[in-house]
């Protein structure tokens, strides 16, 4: 068994004969800094694994609820965990070389994983708050490997001093920029000089939108359901005895309420200036630069090259205040819905003049016809309809008025929603990009590049045959991989998917 | 069927051999056997006090429809409607009986080229082709093709496909 620091000639994927014509400079294994084992053992990364069997022997040994043994088990499991640290640090070394990323790990089992330089999609140099504590940062290799699961495409160096990696990042976007097929990169060291231009910088004031974001709410809301489990679980000695107040109190009942949506919204701001604090983009040669985060600091690198259009979503609270998101779409991107983002909140204004930069306007879009109307308000108002139907019968035999009730009430409730999401429907066709939009709860509308897409699918169900309309699908390598203009009439399929996609072969659909 | 002023798009060209027709009708028979002892289970084992006595008649109709339907319509149906066509410059499908799906995508954009036998396939002589591109959505799946179209069309595709590659994305 020989450590990963003694073996500097040889390199996998460098296969002799085939190298470069100077002479084969096979770069030896670099290791990660040492301090990454203090980090690793206080967050238990490797030991957390070991949980699941830990429990039957736990179960086995037994527990008495004296202080020894919860004393024993935190040292144990304290030194295990910097034991699987420092064993992971020891076996765990990368390799910028010339032509492609080379890692190499495992305790046991050895695994070389090999990047080659022109499949690396984007670098990310992401901060956690205690690898800053220790002057460490952690670099993603974003790599596209087809449709190989998420977490496959990745490769993580866990652990470098900041200024290695910086270099790491910048090394391996200028050799990815000098692989063949990318005549238009800047040559190496280059990339430090060129000019910025700024696309976005985030404004503290946008905060605000936060309490009517979804994504924003969420996180306080599992924090809170997390400390309700915590508390259930404490045995009944730990938790204090406090008198509940009394709920048949209206007035108590009030105030509750009130002062949980004023904790919830400040939760919600909170969490999103953590997440956004500081954001900017910036367009730095041929790649587009995020940077965000409070405790985590973020760096997102994407190719301008491959970028093929945008999204623009809203959700239904946004849209009330005129707040948007903006997500790049990006050939070969995995986890594209945290890295594509561009604009994580703003202004309406701010969101759409950022997605002209990406594709040109493709025009004013064009609302669908009125059979797509009549399907929208069907499929809303048909859950009202059978629960009120239900309803009428539990009137009539059981008495039981207040379903009916129930159903009139959602039928009513959910007519708006249909005529909403009809609204929402929409496609156009410009000289170099389209768009289509869709969506209620969250209104998605995407705009591409023409050359985005990669086939056409269309989809008449019996209903849409009779009411003469139909959908379709532009098939995109990017984001969700397909999308969809709802119930589009059938006469305008052949024109739409003939504007929509660049060349001629689109003309095989026209009747 | 009739409805043609109705279609979105042009259907394309060519149909399926009739050897398809088998093996759907094989699959409707294979399916209304399990479905049919799964319900004979069911008749047999569960007491004649079950709680819902409706079932015992009610499901032997449903598998009985089933039977109808995926062995005597559903196959001649499908035949009528499945296409498909391969231009100059596109892999053309239409496929399903109720929900219609029209699949296109061009040549250039063509990454990889499968073909697969499965075993009812093999004795009927059929095969698939799959064509895939970069996007999850925007894969053609030509079914049942005869053994050795299916083979030629597999190696005239990824030909071609090399051929006008540009960036395939």
């Amino acid at each position: 068994m020989t450590g990963p620091g003694a073996q500097p000639g040889t390199w996998p994927g460098a296969e002799p004969g085939t190298g470069p014509p100077t002479p084969p400079q096979a770069p030896p294994g670099r290791r990660t800094s040492p301090r990454i084992v203090a980090v690793h053992t206080a967050t238990f990364r490797q030991a957390r694994q070991l949980v699941p069997a830990l429990i039957p022997v736990a179960a086995v040994v037994g527990f008495d609820d004296g202080l020894t043994t919860v004393v024993v088990l935190a040292v144990a499991i304290t030194a295990l965990s910097l034991a699987a640290a420092a064993l992971s640090w020891w076996r765990f070394s990368y390799a910028d070389g010339p032509t492609a990323v080379v890692v190499t790990r495992g305790l046991l089992a050895r695994s070389v994983r090999t990047v080659p330089n022109d499949r690396i999609r984007g670098v990310e140099v992401e901060t956690p708050l205690l690898h800053r504590l220790f002057g460490l940062v952690r670099v993603r290799v974003d790599a596209a490997a087809g449709s190989v699961g998420v977490n496959e495409e990745e490769v993580v160096v866990d652990g470098v001093p900041r200024a290695e990696g910086d270099r790491l990042r910048e090394s391996l976007l200028a050799r990815r920029g000098s692989a063949p097929g990318h005549a238009s990169a800047p040559a190496d060291g280059v990339a430090e000089e060129l000019p910025e231009e700024e696309f976005a910088r985030f404004d503290n004031r946008w905060l605000l939108y936060a309490p009517l974001v979804g994504s924003y709410l969420v996180v306080p809301l599992a924090a809170v359901g997390t400390l309700f489990r915590f508390l259930d679980e404490l045995p009944d000695g730990l938790v204090p005895r406090l008198d509940g107040p009394d709920l048949s109190d209206v007035q108590v009942v009030v105030v509750a309420v009130v002062l949980a949506a004023v904790l919830l919204a400040l939760a919600a701001v909170v969490g999103a200036a953590v997440v956004n604090w500081r954001f900017r983009l910036v367009r730095r040669g041929g790649s587009l630069v995020a940077v965000r985060g409070l405790l985590t600091r973020r760096h997102t690198e994407l190719e301008v090259d491959r970028i093929r259009g945008g999204t623009l979503s809203e959700g239904l609270g946004m849209r009330w205040v005129g707040a948007a998101r903006v997500n790049a779409l990006v050939t070969g991107l995995g986890q594209a819905n945290r890295r594509g983002q561009l604009l994580p909140l703003g202004p309406r204004s701010e969101a759409e003049a950022l997605l002209r930069r990406l594709a040109d306007d493709p025009g004013v879009l064009r609302s669908h016809p009125p059979a797509a109307l009549r399907r929208r308000l069907v499929r809303a108002v048909s859950a009202g309809l059978l629960l009120t139907s239900a309803g009428g019968i539990a009137t009539a035999t059981l008495g039981w008025w207040w379903v009916l009730a129930a159903g009139v009430a959602l039928t009513v409730l959910s007519v708006p929603m249909g005529i909403g999401r009809y609204r929402s429907l929409g496609h156009a066709a410009g000289p170099r990009t389209f768009s289509v939009r869709s969506g209620w709860l969250v209104r998605e509308q995407a705009v591409l590049q023409r050359r985005a897409v990669v086939g056409w699918q269309v989809r008449q169900s019996v209903s849409q045959r009779r009411q003469g309309v139909a959908t379709v699908v532009a098939c995109v390598g990017a984001g969700s991989g397909g999308y969809a203009a709802v119930d589009l009439a059938a006469g305008d399929v052949a024109g739409f998917t003939g504007a929509a996609s660049s060349g001629t072969w689109a003309g095989t659909l026209a009747p | 069927m009739s409805t043609d002023a109705a279609a979105p798009v042009r259907d394309p060209a060519w149909s399926l051999s009739r050897s398809a027709i088998g093996l759907w009708i094989t699959e409707g028979v294979l399916g209304t056997l399990l479905y049919g002892a799964l319900v004979a289970a069911f008749v047999l084992f569960v007491p004649v006090g079950g709680p819902v006595p409706v079932l015992r008649w009610v499901l032997p109709a449903l598998v009985a429809v089933y039977a109808v339907v995926a062995i005597g319509i559903r196959p001649w149906f499908r035949h009528r409607v499945h296409r498909w066509e391969v231009t100059a410059e596109a892999v053309y499908t239409l496929t399903g009986w109720l929900t219609r799906t029209w699949t296109l995508v061009p040549v250039s954009r063509i990454q990889t080229v499968d073909v697969t036998r499965g075993v009812l396939q093999q004795l009927f002589g059929l095969a698939t082709v799959a064509v895939l591109t970069a996007s999850s959505q925007g894969t053609v799946r030509v079914w049942h093709l005869e053994a050795d179209v299916a083979a030629r069309v597999a190696d005239d595709l990824a030909r071609r496909a090399e051929l006008v590659r540009d960036e395939a994305t």
